[in-house]
């Protein structure tokens, strides 16, 4: 019989149910004994209708019973029951009566006819049952294999690749235990039924699972059944190719996945190179031109000019200085060292602090804070989220009109999230770009026009998510608007509420 | 002053020597430059600065464990050099004793206020009694716990009134949340930043003109806080 394996969501393999009929296997020996029981059953019917019925019509009945003998029970009991027939029609009723002795010529004749044709017809029905039943095992083989294909097919992890090769071989070889070892890059091993321990005996069955480049696992099963015939050998043989050839599909693949992420990261790392030396390059000209024209002597002490070129070299590296940090964070957001060291936070202040630093470039803008009264505290790192602001913001100036309104909004959206908007009169960003501006070097306007690596917004979107939070664009009615959600809760606790003491 | 303030610089980077060297010297100070630690160590017990600028990224001593080691000994004012990411080793060095930090790269006001805080505070130490501190419209007299904003009285709550008081005595440095929890509300509350965070706001709305672009409660991103008095 055949345990159940563990519904994993998928098909489970048909279940096998004896050869042709609905009636459970029987054992070997209570076949003979039910054929043998047949035929006296069958006798004890003969013998009472002796009076009405001829010996030769019940040599032709008795036949009945024999051919569904063999039908039922095999080859073997219907040969048996043949022999018992034979005996007992002899014994019966054939005179003289109750000795195994037969007087008649006529009857003796019959008696041996009556033999050979029991005989011959339970083998042919036998030999065409045995045909039968290799068909139909034949068949459920095939089947098996195929759906084992079939699954294995769709599968790209290894450790699903063992569930399903252990469930079709627990099915169908109605093993009591199966164990797959496999080997790889990261070895482990799969038991069905999972939890209980492997039998202490060596297994049953055991077969590698071989493949062209080497030996990548091993199929262990033990069952209590008899030993396998060469056909279950054979059938195991393939199952374990089957399992060999979708391990090695699944680590090809993986392996080929990892050859393109090292490839499309190499790409990219061009892709900052060249986008970086010429980003760092353009203040960089500005200071050396400022410098050297200061050093030449033919700037007045006094002009504005001096003062002109004085300013330049301080905001330029003002902004070189951003450029690094912002490299810096790239850095560290894609080795995941971008951890936020998480407190409880005045979102007011944070913005505050932004504002002061950004002072001297926000002035070509008229910013507007508008955080509702009281709001809760957050819990963030207050570094990363004044990098938050600040990249929206100088994104927000750069892209915006001068003299145009820059708004910063705050509200909670409810107990668990808070939402942030900053929105400025900027042109509106085509939809198809709206979720890519926070992608790595993306920009939607030539690189000429405004200065930048493209880097800042997908800074802002690692932190956000780092936070558990969320941003996005959004084109306004007349305008464009970057939008963030926070969550408020931090580790299961809700913002604290330090109470302030009344005036005194 | 009968001498010019003596400063001592520790920094592995030569570039910043020169010029820390070049610019202080204009600026009448005497300065004495280290690339190293030890000899850092070595150049403040033999010369007795009466300030020490220390980056905190030198090659042979975590600057952390030079501010420990100097505190050892002395008093003078530590005002340490770090990069933007550096905000745990700034703290972790002022909680050790650093007075002040800059954050490379940085302006060379900044640098010279930060250095006259320093020398100012050092000597504040030893003569006692407090004027009352004026930042703009603001007033403070720690004597007569009274605060006023353009002549007009504000009104405090005592825990109010004790972190402007202490913010005010320390006017100019740069305070950790830890210092100033540890001072306003005592050392078991030292993590509870979210105490801070909400009392400063109180102050902010009660003293300065726009609470969200406060001009003398400033915050010091990852650090403290810093009051700024006028001089």
């Amino acid at each position: 019989m055949t345990g159940k394996p563990e519904n994993l969501g998928r098909p489970i393999p048909r279940q096998y149910n004896g050869v042709g009929m609905q009636l459970p296997p029987l054992s070997y020996f209570l076949r003979y004994l039910f054929a043998i029981a047949f035929i006296a059953a069958t006798t004890a019917v003969f013998f009472a209708l002796r009076g009405t019925l001829d010996r030769a019509p019940i040599a032709l009945l008795y036949l009945l019973p024999i051919v569904l003998s063999t039908a039922l029970w095999g080859l073997g009991p219907g040969v048996t029951a043949s022999f018992f027939a034979f005996l007992t029609f002899n014994y019966l009723f054939l005179q003289p009566y109750f000795t195994m002795t037969v007087h008649r010529p006529s009857d003796l004749v019959m008696l041996v006819v009556f033999l050979i044709v029991a005989v011959v017809i339970s083998q042919l029905v036998g030999r065409a049952q045995m045909g039968l039943t290799a068909a139909r095992e034949r068949e459920r083989e095939a089947t098996q294999l195929y759906e084992l294909s079939t699954v294995l097919s769709g599968l790209h992890d290894d450790q699903a690749i063992a569930r399903v090769l252990a469930e079709h071989l627990h099915v169908m070889f109605r093993a009591e235990q199966v164990e797959l070892l496999i080997s790889g890059s990261d070895p482990f091993r799969f038991q069905l039924p999972a939890g209980i321990r492997s039998p202490q005996r060596p297994p049953e069955l055991a077969v590698a699972i071989q493949a062209a480049r080497g030996v990548l696992g091993e199929i262990r099963m033990w069952r209590p059944a008899a030993l396998p015939s060469a056909g279950e050998r054979r059938l195991l043989q393939t199952f374990a190719t089957q399992g060999a050839l979708a391990l090695e599909r699944a680590w090809l693949g993986q392996a080929e996945s990892r050859a393109r992420i090292l490839e499309e990261s190499d790409r990219l790392k061009s892709a900052i190179l060249s986008s970086v030396s010429h980003e760092l390059r353009t203040p960089l000209s500005t200071i050396k031109a400022a410098a050297t024209s200061l050093r030449s002597g033919e700037v007045g002490w006094d002009s504005t000019a001096r003062l002109d070129l004085l300013a330049a070299i301080d905001e330029e590296s003002d902004h070189l200085n951003l450029l690094v940090g912002n490299l810096l964070d790239m850095s560290r957001l894609e080795s995941g060292a971008l951890k936020p060291q998480r407190q409880w936070n005045v979102l007011s202040e944070i913005i505050g602090s932004v504002l002061q630093r950004m002072h001297r470039l926000a002035e070509s803008h008229r910013v507007e804070v508008d955080l509702v009264e009281e709001l809760p505290l957050v819990p963030v790192d207050y570094i990363q989220m004044e990098q938050v602001f600040t990249n929206l913001l100088s994104n927000s100036l750069k892209y915006a009109p001068a003299g145009s309104l820059i708004r910063i909004h705050a509200r909670p959206i409810d107990d668990s999230s808070l939402y942030v908007q900053i929105s400025n009169e900027g042109p509106a960003v085509p939809e198809e770009h709206l979720d890519r501006i926070f992608d790595k070097f993306y920009r939607i306007t030539a690189a000429e026009r405004v200065s930048g690596i493209g880097l800042g917004l997908s800074i802002c979107k690692g932190i956000i998510e780092a936070h558990g939070g969320r941003i996005w664009a959004e084109n306004l009615p007349a305008g464009f608007a970057f939008n963030l959600t926070l969550p408020l809760a931090w580790d299961g606790a809700q913002p604290p509420r330090p109470q302030v003491e009344t005036e005194s | 002053m009968s001498s010019p303030p003596h400063i001592l610089v520790i920094d592995d980077e030569p570039q910043i020597l020169r010029a820390l060297r070049t610019i202080l010297t204009e600026k009448k100070f005497k300065v004495t430059t280290a690339a190293r630690a030890e000899e850092g160590l070595a150049l403040a017990a033999a010369n007795l600065p009466d300030i020490v600028i220390l980056d905190l990224g030198l090659p042979d001593m975590d600057g952390i464990e030079v501010c420990a080691r100097l505190r050892e000994w002395t008093q003078c004012p530590i005002i340490v050099l770090s990069v933007r990411e550096g905000e745990r080793d700034k703290v972790a060095a002022l909680d050790k004793g650093a007075d002040d930090y800059l954050t490379k790269p940085f302006g060379i006001e900044e640098l010279l206020a930060r250095v006259r805080v320093a020398l100012r505070h050092a000597s504040r130490t030893q003569t006692a009694p407090e004027t009352p501190v004026k930042a703009g419209p603001i007033t403070i007299d720690l004597a007569w716990h009274t605060v006023t904003r353009d002549g007009e009285d504000v009104k405090l709550t005592a825990t109010e009134f004790k972190l402007l008081a202490y913010l005010a005595a320390n006017r100019g440095r740069v305070l950790t949340h830890r210092s100033i929890l540890t001072q306003v509300w005592g050392p078991e509350d030292a993590d509870h930043t979210e105490y801070l965070r909400v009392y400063v706001r109180q102050l902010r709305k009660k003293l300065e003109a726009d609470p969200e672009r406060p001009e003398y409660i400033l915050t010091e991103p990852g650090v403290g806080y810093r009051f700024l008095a006028d001089e």
